[in-house]
């Protein structure tokens, strides 16, 4: 199945973009990198504040930055669709770029049910309060989570074969 | 001079050691120093900018400890990379550009947080003069780097890919 999925991404007319023009792999790879560093900016600051880190900073403006968070991993999405569009070969037999879907995949589970469950309670929370038990929880899982998906990226050359 | 360090014992090791903790290892702590470096300085930059005007400055300064982690992580693990593959680095014009980017962005973090950051009045008064033109060029350095380090892979001469 996944041979198959390779076999017709590499037909499409996004294949074509990525693969027939120099200039879209590097630009991809330095947006990549520009998307991660807003996420893990915007992410890891309102993680580090559940987690004690600067707690004169009330939650409710703090969550202003989610939107920051959202464009850097929209912007990896797309660039991410452009790799795996470019050259399918390289990712869907690597283990390492399974382990990173997944992560991204239970990253976006977390987001999910921190907002089903003590998003309110957090953000009421004021200068100086604790976040509760469970956002302290999600916050340690959502960084886990991230810095795998960073290092699960970073070893795509070498525990797969993609460059 | 680059060539010699090419040729030591430990840059032979980060270039062609077949050990997972050689190359990938220190890429990935390349790659964490940045984010932490890049990633929390673009969030100060663009708080000073105005987004999210309602979080205060002050606790902000928190923040820079992990940023000033993160750049002495990058520090070591790119004097390690630079080691690696010293010839080729040396003479890639990207990696100058980084390197002018990364300075010139340091001085502009270091200066957002003594001028701005710091700033008796961060919470009750009106921002310095020049805070967000400070934090505009520090967006630009950060910007600047990730572009020319990304680049080096790309252009000029490139360093050897690494091994699998």
């Amino acid at each position: 199945m996944l041979d198959a999925f390779a076999k017709w991404v590499v037909t499409t007319r996004l294949s074509a973009f990525v693969t027939g023009r120099p200039w879209v792999w590097p630009a991809s790879e330095t947006l990549h990198f520009i998307g991660l560093c807003l996420l893990v900016g915007a992410v890891g600051l309102m993680d580090l504040r559940m987690l004690g880190v600067a707690k004169r900073i009330p939650f409710a403006p703090l969550f202003r930055l989610v939107p920051w968070g959202v464009l850097g991993f929209a912007i990896n999405l797309v660039t991410g669709v452009l790799f795996l569009a470019g050259h399918p070969e390289q990712y869907v037999h690597n283990g390492a770029f399974q382990l990173k879907m997944f992560f991204v995949l239970l990253a976006g589970i977390n987001v999910v049910l921190f907002n089903l469950t003590v998003f309110r309670k957090t953000a009421a929370l004021g200068p100086g309060d604790d976040a509760p038990t469970g956002a302290r929880i999600m916050a340690a899982v959502s960084l886990f989570l991230w810095f795998g998906v960073m290092y699960l990226g970073r070893m795509l050359p070498y525990i797969g074969n993609s460059f | 001079m680059n060539i010699w360090l090419e040729q030591t014992a430990f840059g032979t090791w980060v270039r062609e050691g077949s050990s997972f903790w050689g190359y990938p290892t220190i890429l990935f702590l390349h790659t964490v120093g940045m984010a932490c470096v890049a990633g929390f300085a673009a969030i100060v930059d663009l708080r000073v900018l105005g987004v999210a005007s309602d979080i205060p400055l002050s606790p902000i300064d928190r923040l820079f400890p992990i940023m000033w982690a993160g750049f002495w992580v990058n520090a070591l693990s790119g004097t390690a990379l630079y080691i690696a593959d010293a010839t080729t680095k040396f003479t890639n014009p990207a990696f100058a550009v980084k390197m002018t980017f990364v300075a010139l962005g340091v001085v502009t973090v270091h200066l957002l947080r003594t001028r701005v950051i710091r700033h008796p009045a961060a919470d009750t008064g009106p921002m310095p003069a020049g805070a967000k033109l400070l934090a505009a060029t520090s967006l630009v350095c950060w910007l600047g780097a990730i572009t020319a380090g990304r680049l080096m892979a790309y252009v000029g001469p490139v360093s050897g890919l690494p091994i699998n």
